[in-house]
C-alpha cells in the first residue's frame, strides 16, 4: 500500500485560479519559473492543481499532452508562499502526486526514466561508479562516527568542489566524522513522480546510517536535506537521528570559533541566493547570511530573496528535461545578482552551483558554495 | 494551412496550443457556470499580432475569446460555442504611458492592478488608480470594460466612467481609436466632445472587437487617508445611513459587508455563522483629505450622522481605525491597502460566484433585505456586499457564495443565483459582468428596442459574428 495519503484528494475543491501564486504579493514581480517562462495558464501552480483535479474526477483523460505541464515546474515551493488559500501548504505535494499518477499511467519523462536506471545501477543519477568509499580510505576516516557526512550525488560526482570543501571544513573544525556507502538520497525519484523506488535508496540509506552509529547526519545539498528531513519521514521512516543542512554546523562553528576565519580581505562582493529546498522548503534563511556576515566578503542582498527568493531553475527534473526552462531561470537569477554588482554568487546547494554557473554569461564572476567560500576564508 | 499553423506563422510555436490541459484549463472559471473547451489557445505579443490573428479568424469565420485572467466572476472567457480560439493577452502587458499632468495611464490588457500600482509608486508616487476587492492579478483595462467597482467608486462611480478612450481591433481587422487620442498620441485626456464610440466596447465582454490599449484616469493622492469602521443593524437604517454618508460627499469608499466577511476576515472557519445580537453589518469607510483637518472635519460629520442614526437603531456604531489597528495590528493596514489582500476570504474553494447588480437608491434596502432571505433559505454563508456608488447616484449590491463545485452544490448555487437575480430584477436592478443566464433574463424584462439595437451594432461591426459569440445570448 501507498504510504501517501491523496493530498489532491483532500484539498480537490479549494483552488479557484485566483492567480495570487503567480507574483509576490505587494511587490508585484514574477513569483512562478514555469508560468512565467510558457505562460499558458496551465503551467501556474492553478493550472497543476486543475489537471490533478481532472483527472481525479474523470473529466479529462491521460494524454501524452499532459507531460509538459504536469513536469515543467521546478516544484520550487514560491506558489506556496503567495497563496493565501487553505491548500497553499500542499500545493507542491499536489504536483508530486499529480506526477506520480502520470507516471503510473503514462510512464515517466525519458530523462527521468534514465535518472532513474541510473540510480537503480549504480546509486546516483549521473551514471557515474558510485565511489563513495575511496573517500573513506583516502581520508582516512573510521567505520563508525557520531556524525556522517551526506555527500550527495551532485556534490560527489559532479560538483565535487563542494564535496571537498565540505570535507576540508569539518577536518579543519576537528570534527569527527565519517562517509557512508551512501546512495542517491531519492529525491530526483521522488521529485519526478517515480516514487516506488525511492523507497529502497531511504532504506538503504538509514541502515547504513545505523550502521555507522550516526547520531546526526549532515549535507551540504539542499535537496538531500529536504529529502533525508522530510521525504523519509512521509515514506513512514522513524529517524532517530539530526540532520543538518552544513550551513548549520558550520555557522554553529564559525560562532563558536571553532573554525576561524585566517583570511586577509575581503574575497569580493557576494550575493545569497536562497535554494528553494533549504529556504522554502525547510526554513533555513538566517544561518548562511550569519556566515556572510562572518566571513571576509562585502554581503549584499538580492531582490528577491528569502521566502520570495527567484528559484535557480534545476529543481523538479527539470534541469534534465526542460533545458530551456532551466536556463532561462537560472539567468534572471544570475540578472538579480548582477542587478546587485554582485562578483560572486553563493549559494548553499551544488545542484543551485550546478545549474546557475551553467547559465552564467558574464553576470557575475563566479558562482560557488557557501562551503567553498567558508573553506576559502579559513 | 491548418489554423494552428497559421497561428504559429503569426506568434510562434510556444505560444500556441491545442493540448488537452490548456483546453482544460481555459474552459471554465471560479463561477457555477457551465464549462466548455476552446479548440485552441493563442498568446500574442503585439497589437500587430493581435491584428493578423483577426484578420485571419474573420476570414475563416473563426470565434474568438479574449482572455486576461479569467476572473470575471461571470463565466465571461468560457466560450459559448465549439470550435472557439481563446485568445490569452497577458503578454501584452505594456504600460504605454502615464500622463502626470493630465492624470491618465494607457495600459494594454495584460497589466494588472498590482502591476499599475508599482509602477505608479515608483514612477508617478503623487497620482493613484482606484483597485477592486480582487486579487491583484486581474486586468485594469478588462476590469474597466466591465464597468466594475473599486476602492473610488463609492465617490466616483463605476470603472467604465474612468475610461478616457481606448484603441481596439474591429472584428474584421481595422484598428480604430475612441476619446481624444483621435488627435494623436499623449493626448488622452478625455471622451468629450466626441459621439461616445468608447460605448461599442464597454459592457460588451469583448463582443465587438479587441481592446488593444485603454486609458483610464489617475487622481491625485491625498494627504490624509482616515479609515473607521461602522456597524450596523438592519439592512434598511444601513443603507438610509450609508446614503447620507455618501450623497454628503464625505467619504472616497464604502465597502459594506455582512459581519459573516468581517468575521471571515477575522480567520472565522467556515461555515461561518452570525449569531443574534451582532451587527448584521461591518461597512469600511475611507475618507481623505489635502490637509488634516479636511480629514478629520468629514469624520466628525460622519460621527453626527451615525449619532442621528442611533436616534432610531441606537447599536450602530462607528470605530476609528486606530482602534481596530490596535486590536488587529499590522492585519489592519494590509486590509486598508490597496489592492488589499482581504479578497483571500473568497479563496476558501474551488467556487466563487455572485449576482452583482447595480440598482436604485430607493430600492437599495429593499434588494438586501430579500436578497438575504433568499441566501438564507438556501443555507449558504451570508455574504452580502455593497457600495454605495457615484456619491449615491446608485447603489450596488451582491451577496457572495464561495462553495466547494461539487456537482450538488454547483446545482443549489445556479438555483440560489437565478432566485436572486429573479429579486433584483423585479426591483428593476441591472446584473454586472453578466453570464448569458442573466443577460438572457434581463432581456426578457428589458425594453426590446435596447436588445435589438445591440444585435444591430453587433452585426455592423462582426458581420462574420467571430467575437466571443453567444455572449448575452447574442
Ligand atoms: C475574488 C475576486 C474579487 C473581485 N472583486 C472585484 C471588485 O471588488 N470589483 C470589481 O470590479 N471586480 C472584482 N473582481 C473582478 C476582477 O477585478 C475583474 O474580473 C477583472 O479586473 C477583469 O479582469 P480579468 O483579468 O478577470 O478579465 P477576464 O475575465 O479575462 O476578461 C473579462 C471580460 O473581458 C473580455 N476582455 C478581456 N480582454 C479584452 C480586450 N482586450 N478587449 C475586449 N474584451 C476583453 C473577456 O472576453 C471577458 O468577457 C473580483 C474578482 C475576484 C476573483
Ligand atoms: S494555488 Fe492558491 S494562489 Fe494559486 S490560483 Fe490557486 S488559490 Fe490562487
Ligand atoms: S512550484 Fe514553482 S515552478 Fe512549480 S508551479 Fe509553484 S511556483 Fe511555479
Amino acid at each position: 500500500m501507498s504510504p501517501y495519503e491523496s493530498v489532491i484528494a483532500d484539498w480537490l475543491h479549494r483552488c479557484n485560479r485566483c492567480g495570487t501564486c503567480k507574483y509576490i504579493f505587494r511587490d508585484y514581480g514574477p513569483s512562478c519559473p514555469s508560468g512565467e517562462q510558457y505562460r499558458f495558464e496551465s503551467y501556474f501552480a492553478s493550472g497543476r492543481i486543475s489537471i490533478a483535479r481532472a483527472l481525479t474526477t474523470g473529466e479529462i483523460d491521460w494524454q501524452e499532452s499532459l507531460l509538459k505541464p504536469t513536469f515543467a515546474c521546478t516544484e520550487c515551493g514560491a506558489c506556496q508562499i503567495q497563496c493565501m488559500a487553505p491548500h497553499r501548504e500542499h500545493i507542491v505535494e499536489m504536483i508530486e502526486e499529480l506526477r506520480s499518477l502520470v507516471v503510473d499511467k503514462l510512464g515517466p519523462l525519458p530523462p527521468h526514466r534514465a535518472i532513474a536506471e541510473s540510480i537503480s545501477r549504480k546509486h546516483n543519477p549521473y551514471e557515474a561508479t558510485h565511489h563513495n568509499r575511496e573517500i573513506v580510505q583516502q581520508l582516512n576516516l573510521p567505520d563508525k562516527a557520531d556524525t556522517v557526512l551526506f555527500l550527495g550525488c551532485t556534490s560527489n560526482y559532479k560538483e565535487t568542489s563542494v564535496r571537498d570543501a565540505t570535507l576540508s571544513v569539518l577536518k579543519k573544525a576537528g570534527i569527527n566524522f565519517t562517509v557512508v556507502d551512501e546512495y542517491c538520497c531519492g529525491s530526483p525519484l521522488l521529485r519526478t513522480g517515480q516514487r516506488a523506488f525511492a523507497r529502497q535508496a531511504a532504506e538503504h540509506n538509514l541502515e547504513a546510517f545505523e550502521k555507522a552509529g550516526a547520531e546526526r547526519v549532515i549535507t551540504s545539498c539542499a535537496g538531500c536535506y529536504r529529502t533525508l528531513s522530510k521525504d523519509y519521514k512521509k515514506l513512514g521512516f522513524d529517524l532517530d537521528i539530526d540532520l543538518l543542512h552544513s550551513v548549520q554546523l558550520v555557522n554553529e562553528l564559525l560562532t563558536e570559533k571553532k573554525l576561524k576565519v585566517t583570511q586577509q580581505g575581503s574575497i569580493g562582493r557576494v550575493t545569497y541566493h536562497d535554494p528553494c529546498h533549504l529556504g522554502r522548503h525547510m526554513g533555513v534563511y538566517e544561518e548562511p547570511r550569519q556566515m556572510l556576515g562572518v566571513l571576509p566578503v562585502e554581503f549584499v542582498e538580492m531582490h528577491p530573496n528569502e521566502k520570495n527568493a527567484w528559484c535557480c531553475g534545476a529543481g523538479g527534473g527539470v534541469k534534465s528535461s526542460f533545458p530551456e526552462l532551466a536556463q532561462a531561470t537560472a539567468a534572471i537569477r544570475l540578472g538579480h545578482a548582477r542587478a546587485v554588482n554582485a562578483d560572486i554568487l553563493v549559494s548553499a546547494c551544488p545542484f543551485c552551483k550546478r545549474n546557475l554557473s551553467d547559465a552564467n554569461q558574464g553576470q557575475v564572476a563566479k558562482v560557488l558554495d557557501i562551503v567553498e567560500l567558508v573553506d576559502l576564508a579559513t | 494551412m491548418s489554423l494552428k499553423q497559421k497561428l504559429i506563422s503569426i506568434v510562434g510555436e510556444q505560444y500556441v496550443s491545442d493540448g488537452l490541459a490548456e483546453k482544460y484549463v481555459y474552459s471554465f472559471d471560479m463561477t457555477e457556470n457551465p464549462p466548455k473547451r476552446p479548440a485552441m489557445v493563442v498568446m500574442p505579443e503585439s497589437v500587430q499580432q493581435l491584428q493578423q490573428i483577426v484578420r485571419i479568424a474573420n476570414k475563416d469565420r473563426v470565434p474568438l475569446v479574449p482572455f486576461v485572467t479569467g476572473q470575471n466572476i461571470g463565466g465571461l472567457t468560457i466560450p459559448q460555442v465549439d470550435d472557439a480560439v481563446t485568445v490569452d493577452l497577458k503578454r501584452m502587458n505594456k504600460i504605454v504611458e502615464v500622463d502626470d499632468e493630465a492624470m491618465y495611464a494607457v495600459v494594454e490588457p495584460g497589466v494588472t492592478f498590482g502591476h499599475l500600482r508599482k509602477y505608479l509608486d515608483e514612477h508617478n508616487p503623487s497620482l493613484t488608480y482606484t483597485y477592486p476587492l480582487a486579487p491583484p492579478y486581474t486586468s485594469v483595462l478588462a476590469n474597466a470594460l466591465l464597468q466594475g467597482l473599486c476602492d473610488l467608486s463609492t465617490m466616483r462611480g463605476a470603472m467604465g466612467d474612468f475610461i478616457n478612450g481606448l484603441e481596439a481591433i474591429l472584428p474584421t481587422g481595422e484598428i480604430v481609436r475612441a476619446g481624444s487620442a483621435i488627435m494623436g498620441d499623449g493626448n488622452w485626456f478625455g471622451r468629450y466632445p466626441l459621439p461616445d464610440l468608447v460605448g461599442l466596447f464597454s459592457g460588451w465582454q469583448g463582443m465587438s472587437g479587441f481592446v488593444t490599449k485603454i486609458a483610464v484616469q489617475l487622481w491625485p493622492k491625498k494627504q490624509f487617508t482616515r479609515h473607521a469602521a461602522l456597524f450596523t443593524f438592519g439592512e434598511v437604517p444601513t443603507t438610509e445611513l450609508l446614503k447620507r454618508i455618501a450623497r454628503a460627499q464625505l467619504i472616497d469608499d464604502a465597502d459594506c459587508m455582512s459581519l459573516s466577511i468581517v468575521k471571515m476576515l477575522l480567520g472565522v472557519s467556515p461555515p461561518v455563522q452570525v449569531y443574534g445580537g451582532e451587527p448584521d453589518y461591518g461597512t469600511l469607510l475611507t475618507l481623505s483629505g489635502n490637509i488634516e483637518k479636511e480629514a478629520d472635519a468629514k469624520y466628525e460629520l460622519i460621527e453626527t450622522f451615525v449619532e442621528d442614526a442611533r436616534k432610531n437603531e441606537s447599536r450602530q456604531l462607528l470605530v476609528d481605525w486606530d482602534a481596530i489597528s490596535r486590536m488587529l495590528g499590522d492585519q489592519a493596514k494590509s486590509w486598508v491597502d490597496f489592492p488589499s489582500d482581504a479578497f483571500k476570504v473568497l479563496t476558501e474553494y474551488d467556487g466563487l460566484t455572485w449576482v452583482g447588480t447595480y440598482i436604485h437608491p430607493k430600492h437599495w434596502g429593499e434588494a438586501l433585505s430579500g436578497g438575504r432571505k433568499i441566501v438564507e433559505k438556501y443555507g449558504f454563508e451570508l455574504m452580502a456586499y455593497l457600495k454605495p456608488m457615484n456619491s449615491m447616484h446608485f447603489g450596488e449590491f451582491k451577496f457572495i457564495i464561495r462553495f466547494p463545485k461539487d456537482d450538488a452544490t454547483v446545482e443549489k448555487v445556479r438555483h440560489c443565483n437565478e432566485e436572486l437575480l429573479d429579486f433584483a430584477l423585479s426591483l428593476k436592478a441591472l446584473p454586472y459582468k453578466t453570464p448569458v443566464w442573466a443577460a438572457k433574463k434581463l432581456q426578457q424584462n428589458a425594453d426590446p428596442g435596447f436588445v435589438e439595437l445591440l444585435k444591430r451594432i453587433r452585426k455592423t461591426l462582426d458581420p462574420n459574428g467571430i467575437m466571443n459569440p453567444g455572449r448575452w445570448g447574442l
